[in-house]
């Protein structure tokens, strides 16, 4: 037995000492307090500081953090100056001019010059950068020619004289000054980023700063890092915070811990619904818009039952979307009311879009099934057997395809058979865009903050995220007169918004489900960040604790 | 014996070959493209994979893979733009190897000490309750047993982090344990039946005859015979970890290498599920080699076969 003892010692020493590592405070007390310094926890890697080849939305929050662009949203929703002093719209839509400030820096003490601009622009369209966002530049002059090794960089619509930077287009783009504020066409300098070669972006060391943080600590993969103030910024006198630890989490419920220990600021609850419901009645519970929508496409290309009107509106008619945002989703998401998500920006008269525009979805069981059977004869090809897809991304996907499932044949009877086809995200993709399936889950995250960015989907039949590949000469005229004729000006366009998603449901083209939003836990002492439903989800140039 | 090793290693490299070649043609199968935008169109994936040279014939990018391989050369990221796989790797194996190191050191001791403690009180009810304690530990996987201790020490107690890497290793204990308790359970039950056999041998019998105190009996003659079998045990222990650490790696928020992995399919990530499948059949089989080389030296009818 004296063997066992000695070995029980032994123990005990090692427990006294991981206990004692702990005791002598190696691990800290409580963060929530230091004016000085704010946490986060980000739930996955960054993956780059490129800044034409970021795609995730982690790396870009790093990215819109620590870069600054032409103008930068503000809490109103309005895209407002930051490196830019002013800019112009000329009449016809066309040509927008930017004064930038005067004096500004990189963070390593450098000029930063409208040639930077002009550069990041040139980068992100040179199909030699492999930039899988440079579509969005598409628009600008001679954009497309360049991105298809046509037309030389230097040909691109982007031009820099003095400290004036002047953006020529193809056609109005009343979105355009919304690209001005991505962290994907921040300013780029041109030397750095050659020195740099391959390893551009790779580390924090290997980027250089013009917003209102400096990166440091960012090696490639680990997963602990921070934004340091950056004194070359050129409003730095009215940032406050010092420094913003960050950390990667993965796990959420790890987060939630770390959050309710006080070690960071923010924790995101709407991953799931039981997440969800458990904390979402506590005070610092705060939900924020999201640009996202959720919503069934029908193919109306091969499947016979799918086109046929009278069929779609019934499955539409069966769907009630309110029962389904609380019993799919949990509440994680509200019940969609039209394409266009709720709370994307607002109306000219200063009202949502989403409720200026929605055309009267609802849920009404009989005239569903008077419609369903009148398709049916008309279609006479007996039982109608569909397929529902989804990818497995989330439980909420799931809950979702189970709740349509069983409203749909609860309503429709014997008359239909839903079967459930759960893949893979990238498999899910490949089905949508080859126009193999029958209906499918698609969730579409808007670009900017402008209606475009939802019903410039459906332009035409042959339109890249046309899945179902319906036509709807109604909707197609209506959003070609937005972004046409009514580009430069505001109020027509709504209308012509308007007339789009009337459209849209008056021929059961898709079915919208849900509008996102994403609920968090929020430090109650931390003021002055700003939630973005679109790009730079948050913003923490003037983040700072009270 | 040394024409014993030459042997393993030549098939090593051929097992290599056929690891390589069968992960690159499976990964064909995997829809989609490794972009992570959604929302590419048509042509603008046809503009990358040109750039990218994913445009030309699997077999030509197949040949590619295998020169720029034998010249370490293992490709770029693109999930992680920019960043060469290499580097990934090179910054998150050594992560996971020491965790799975300590677990392995942690599990292996801790199995030693209570299989035999089991078979010296065997039938007794210190061994039925050390039973119980393996059996669970085999039983329970690595990332449930995580979230508990995860639960009870960390956030429950708050005695240690329960997130994170390399600030103080504290950070280390949780994810060390959860991962142990199946190395522990394993060599706790395999110890116990060889003392067990190794006691009732005559040479333990002679040894007690010739009037050798039991602990001596024990330390000198039943540890060390019992020993031999264990070494074959590390080998498949080392999987269990490797595979056993990516779930755990991902609660504790471990940027290690198993993370990777996991991420890297589903995304399609081409050149980084090439280099950690290569490099995690590569860890695996030199581990199988050294244990190999390791029991022919102590047991010489080994090489004889």
């Amino acid at each position: 037995m004296k063997k066992w003892q000695k070995w029980t010692a032994a123990i005990v020493v090692v427990a006294a000492v991981a206990g004692g590592t702990k005791a002598a405070g190696l691990w800290g007390g409580n963060p929530s307090t230091d004016k000085n310094t704010l946490n986060y926890a980000l739930p996955a890697d960054i993956q780059t500081l490129d800044i034409s080849k970021s795609t995730d939305s982690y790396s870009n929050m790093i990215l819109g953090n620590t870069e600054s662009n032409l103008l930068r949203m503000n809490s109103k929703g309005e895209a407002a100056p930051d490196l830019a002093k002013s800019y112009k719209v000329s009449d016809d839509g066309k040509t927008y001019t930017v004064e930038l400030r005067s004096g500004l820096k990189w963070s390593d003490g450098s000029k930063l010059t409208a040639k930077d601009v002009v550069y990041s622009w040139q980068r992100m369209v040179d199909p030699k950068t492999g930039s899988q966002y440079a579509s969005l530049a598409s628009g600008v002059l001679n954009a497309d020619d360049i991105m298809a090794g046509k037309k030389a960089v230097s040909e691109l619509g982007v031009s820099a004289s003095g400290n004036t930077i002047t953006f020529q287009l193809d056609h109005a783009m009343p979105q355009f000054k919304y690209l001005l504020s991505f962290p994907n066409f921040a300013p780029q300098k041109q030397t750095f980023v050659e020195k740099q070669g391959d390893k551009y972006g790779t580390t924090a060391a290997k980027q250089v700063y013009s917003g209102a943080y400096k990166f440091e600590d960012w090696n490639g993969t680990n997963g602990k890092f921070k934004m340091v103030k950056n004194d070359n910024y050129w409003d730095s006198k009215d940032v406050k915070t010092k420094t913003i630890n960050w950390q990667v989490v993965k796990n959420a419920d790890t987060a939630l811990k770390l959050y309710k220990q006080g070690k960071i600021d923010r924790v995101s609850i709407s991953n799931t619904p039981e997440m969800y419901s458990a904390n979402k009645n506590k005070k610092d519970a705060k939900s924020a818009a999201v640009a996202a929508a959720t919503y069934l496409e029908y193919n109306q290309d091969t499947n016979a039952f799918l086109k046929n009107k009278k069929i779609r509106q019934a499955l539409n008619l069966a769907t009630n979307r309110s029962e389904l945002a609380t019993q799919a989703t949990g509440g994680t998401r509200d019940a969609a009311q039209s394409l266009v998500s709720k709370g994307l920006t607002e109306t000219t008269s200063g009202k949502d879009l989403s409720d200026y525009v929605k055309p009267g979805y609802t849920y009404d069981k009989k005239k569903a099934q008077q419609l369903f059977k009148e398709g049916l004869a008309e279609v006479n090809q007996g039982k109608m057997k569909i397929s529902l897809e989804t990818d497995a991304d989330s439980v909420i996907s799931k809950n979702t395809v189970d709740y349509i499932k069983q409203a749909w044949e609860s309503t429709f009877g014997s008359d239909i058979e839903v079967s459930e086809k759960i893949v893979p995200f990238k498999q899910r993709l490949k089905d949508s865009q080859s126009g193999d399936f029958d209906v499918v889950v698609t969730n579409w995250n808007g670009d900017y903050a402008d209606g475009s960015t939802f019903y410039d989907l459906f332009a035409s039949k042959d339109a890249g995220y046309n899945d179902g590949k319906f036509t709807n000469q109604t909707y197609f005229d209506a959003v070609k007169k937005a972004d046409n004729t009514d580009a430069t000006n505001a109020s027509a366009r709504e209308q012509d918004f308007k007339d789009a998603e009337k459209a849209l449901m008056d021929d059961a083209n898709i079915n919208p489900l849900y509008s996102w939003k994403s609920t968090s836990l929020v430090r109650s002492n931390v003021k002055g960040a700003v939630e973005n439903p679109v790009g730079l989800t948050l913003d923490l140039t003037y983040a700072h604790r009270k | 014996m040394a024409r014993y090793i030459l042997k393993r290693a030549l098939i090593l490299i051929i097992t290599m070959w056929i690891v390589v070649t069968a992960t690159f043609f499976l990964m064909q199968i995997l829809p989609g493209t490794p972009y992570n935008n959604p929302k590419l169109t048509q042509s603008a994936i046809d503009q990358l994979n040109a750039t990218y040279g994913l445009d030309k014939p699997v077999l030509v990018q197949y040949w590619d893979y295998l020169i720029n391989l034998l010249h370490g050369d293992l490709g770029t990221s693109f999930q992680y733009q920019n960043q060469s796989v290499s580097t990934l790797i090179g910054q998150r194996l050594p992560i996971s190897a020491q965790l799975g190191f300590q677990a392995l050191v942690v599990g292996v001791l801790l199995g030693l000490w209570f299989g035999a403690v089991s078979a010296r009180n065997q039938n007794k009810k210190l061994d039925g309750f050390l039973g119980v304690i393996s059996t669970l530990g085999i039983s329970t996987p690595s990332f449930i047993l995580a979230i508990v201790l995860l639960f009870v020490f960390g956030y429950q107690l708050d005695w240690l982090p329960i997130s994170g890497w390399g600030d103080s290793f504290s950070q280390t204990i949780l994810p060390t344990l959860a991962l142990a308790v199946t190395p522990m359970a394993i060599t706790t039950r395999f110890v116990r039946s060889e003392m067990i056999e190794v006691l009732h041998s005559d040479y333990i019998q002679l040894a007690r005859a010739k009037g050798i105190g039991e602990d001596q009996v024990i330390q000198k003659h039943a540890y060390r015979n019992s020993m031999i079998p264990i070494l074959t045990l590390i080998g498949p222990l080392t999987a269990g970890l490797l595979t056993g650490s990516t779930l755990v790696e991902n609660i504790f928020s471990i940027p290690g290498i198993g993370q990777q992995f996991v991420s890297s399919i589903p995304t399609k990530d081409y050149p980084v599920i090439m280099g950690t499948t290569i490099v995690y059949a590569l860890m695996l089989m030199v581990m199988i080699l050294i244990t190999d080389i390791l029991t022919a030296i102590v047991d010489p009818r080994v090489r004889l076969q």
